[in-house]
């Protein structure tokens, strides 16, 4: 099997769970104004829940809705127990400056990101576990060659499609999903024509909270879990949403494909050394030659 | 504040605090052991970084989650300058400023396109991506292993002065009297021109514009500034015995902000206390831990979660931190007096 093929492949199956935390990420954005640094902290802490049902002998996919669930609530709980008083005190002076009203919604993501793990340290204890996953790992096999993608990879980038393909519908067929579009595009005008925009916001981070979790069940049976092993998905998974564009839910999807690829070319072709560096600097690149993203929309951000 | 502070009274009354802070300092280690001695040189070597924040996240509005980056910069500026050219610690330590402030200009260049959740993502990548070079480049920063660096010894002219020296009170006079000068130059720099026109640019961009202040050229001149702080910062950090891409990690930038932001972003005060509880709860978190007879365990975790806590309590009660509830119980008291 050549080096190319090879990372294409998993490239492929890297960038679908990139795509996925960083859907959530544009989910969020778009609906709160917020880029939610604790994403992936939630999604480590649903990750660690799976894996204790799975340790008290409940079967891996009973684990798995449970987690999907588990991130669904621990978003919610978020956004009401935190971001909206937050963002709704207009009258403190703190938030009255144009920058920290931006500001102070990171710190407080930060926070629950600390917080989260703290607790993931004391609940599960700090070292380092192994997930399952309910495919085997092998390479597949055609005849006696065996190809560059394990069964794993495929497992993963078939969850990944048929979540893009029900969120695709969500957001285009259903009457809520058209809700969250309006109220991201004009919460004034979609809060008078009926809707609720503070609970439609809410589900925002509901269906957020439910993509990164479902991201943290998918790369963990690669990476193991403990309380900082998501960290680095967050970082991967902004600089898709950049390079996709925050505004938009497509791109945030092919960003995170684009940077799949970037990162397994330079870890196939350079050094796995060089992968922070290279994030960085395609990141810087994103930023300076279309700040809005791929496929973004240019006056959501003013340069 | 009624009356116009003339150029000559901020620079006395800046002189004044900082010998304040100075001689406070000094006189609390005289009290102290020898570990708690070197954690007061912790605190005086992190204020400067903790500052850094202040400047940039509390006077300027420009987040960063990357200081511990640029603390990074200055770590391995001044250790390559003083293991491969055999310069004086002190003199890699004012050449580390200066090599800061320019990567800080570097920064600032970008950073002055991007705000709120971009420039701090931007910066969370940095904050992985530059320790990472050290790695990359293994023979010339010498990877993982890092460098071995320290304090050396005290001159023979000051243990003539006051007698023997420890350790951790070297340690501790090293840090010092570059943190009273940073808390200074901070104290300064808020309370004059550039100040004023760093408030200005935070609270409103477009009313700043037309003021005639030049925004992009603000912004980098505040990275700029921040930068060689928290470079400095991390040469003296890194003296501690070792500058390596674990010294500098995402969790030290993380800790400094939530220092700055306990204490309160935008008081000098408040940074000054945020540094204390990042350096002293911990120990008493861990005091109280052998008391009650907590499991290690969960013990190792707690400093984390009480800290974590303290963050979001802060941001969700009085996003001004302690220095703003201060002022705020102040204000209470003159009207009920009134």
């Amino acid at each position: 099997m050549n080096s190319f093929l090879s990372a294409f492949f998993t490239g492929t199956a890297q960038g679908a769970i990139y795509a996925l935390v960083s859907l959530g990420l544009v989910l969020v954005w778009r609906g709160a104004g917020v880029v939610n640094f604790a994403q992936m902290g939630q999604a480590m802490f649903t990750t660690y829940i799976a894996s204790q049902l799975i340790q008290h002998n409940y079967s891996y996919w009973s684990a798995f809705v449970i987690a999907l669930i588990s991130g669904a609530i621990l978003g919610a709980i978020v956004d009401l127990g935190l971001m909206r008083p937050l963002t709704s005190r207009k009258n403190s002076q703190l938030l009255n400056s144009q920058s920290m009203r931006t500001t102070i919604p990171v710190i407080a993501s930060l926070g629950i990101l600390g917080v989260l793990k703290a607790l993931a340290g004391i609940l599960w204890a700090g070292e380092e576990r192994g997930f399952p996953s309910p495919v085997a790992a092998n390479a597949i096999k055609i005849g006696n060659t065996s190809l560059a993608i394990t069964g794993f990879d495929l497992f993963v980038i078939g969850v990944v499609f048929v979540t893009l393909v029900l969120t695709t519908i969500f957001f285009t067929r259903t009457g809520m999903g058209l809700a969250m579009r309006a109220s991201a595009l004009n919460p004034e005008v979609t809060r008078l024509s009926g809707i609720r925009v503070g609970s439609v916001r809410t589900l925002g981070w509901a269906i957020s909270g439910t993509a990164s979790s479902l991201a943290g069940l998918l790369v963990t049976p690669k990476t193991n879990l403990s309380p900082n092993t998501l960290d680095l998905l967050l970082i991967v998974g902004f600089t898709a949403a950049v390079v996709g564009g925050l505004s938009s839910l497509a791109g945030s999807v092919l960003g995170g494909f684009v940077v799949g690829y970037v990162i397994s070319f330079v870890n196939v072709y350079s050094a796995p050394e060089n992968v922070f560096i290279a994030i960085l600097v395609f990141l810087l690149l994103a930023l300076f030659i279309r700040p809005q993203g791929i496929l973004g929309n240019k006056e959501v951000r003013r340069v | 504040m009624s009356k116009v502070k003339t150029h000559k009274s901020i620079g006395a009354r800046s002189t004044q605090l900082s010998i304040i802070f100075f001689l406070f300092i000094f006189l609390l280690s005289m009290q102290f052991g020898p570990y708690n001695q070197s954690q007061l040189a912790n605190i005086s070597t992190l204020l400067i970084a903790v500052l850094s924040i202040t400047l940039l996240t509390g006077a300027s509005g420009q987040i960063s989650l990357g200081q511990g980056a640029i603390m990074a910069v200055g770590g391995y500026g001044s250790a390559l300058l003083v293991t491969r050219l055999g310069l004086s610690m002190w003199l890699a330590f004012i050449l580390a400023i200066f090599i800061s402030a320019l990567f800080g200009l570097f920064l600032g260049l970008a950073a002055a396109r991007l705000s709120g959740p971009y420039l701090a993502g931007t910066t969370l990548v940095m904050a992985l991506a530059i320790p990472s070079i050290a790695i990359r480049f293994e023979s010339f920063f010498s990877g993982d292993i890092g460098l071995s660096v320290d304090y050396g010894y005290p001159p023979n002219w000051l243990t003539n002065l006051i007698g023997e020296i420890s350790i951790e009170e070297w340690s501790l006079y090293v840090a010092l009297p570059f943190a009273a000068l940073a808390l200074f130059a901070v104290l300064n720099l808020s309370n004059t021109r550039s100040g004023r026109t760093w408030r200005a640019v935070r609270d409103n961009e477009v009313a700043a514009a037309l003021t005639g202040i030049n925004i992009a050229r603000t912004k980098v001149i505040v990275f700029i500034c921040a930068s060689a702080l928290a470079g400095l910062a991390g040469a003296i950090y890194g003296f501690r015995g070792l500058v390596a891409p674990s010294v500098y990690s995402t969790d030290l930038s993380l800790t400094l902000l939530t220092a700055a932001v306990i204490g309160g972003l935008r008081s000098i005060g408040g940074a000054i206390f945020g540094t204390f509880v990042i350096v002293f709860l911990p120990d008493l978190i861990e005091k109280l831990t052998k008391n009650l007879a907590i499991p290690e365990s969960i013990g190792s975790y707690l400093p984390a979660l009480v800290i974590g806590l303290l963050l979001l309590l802060t941001v969700i009660l009085n996003p001004r931190g302690s220095a703003g509830a201060l002022e705020h119980i102040r204000h209470a008291r003159h009207r009920r007096s009134h």
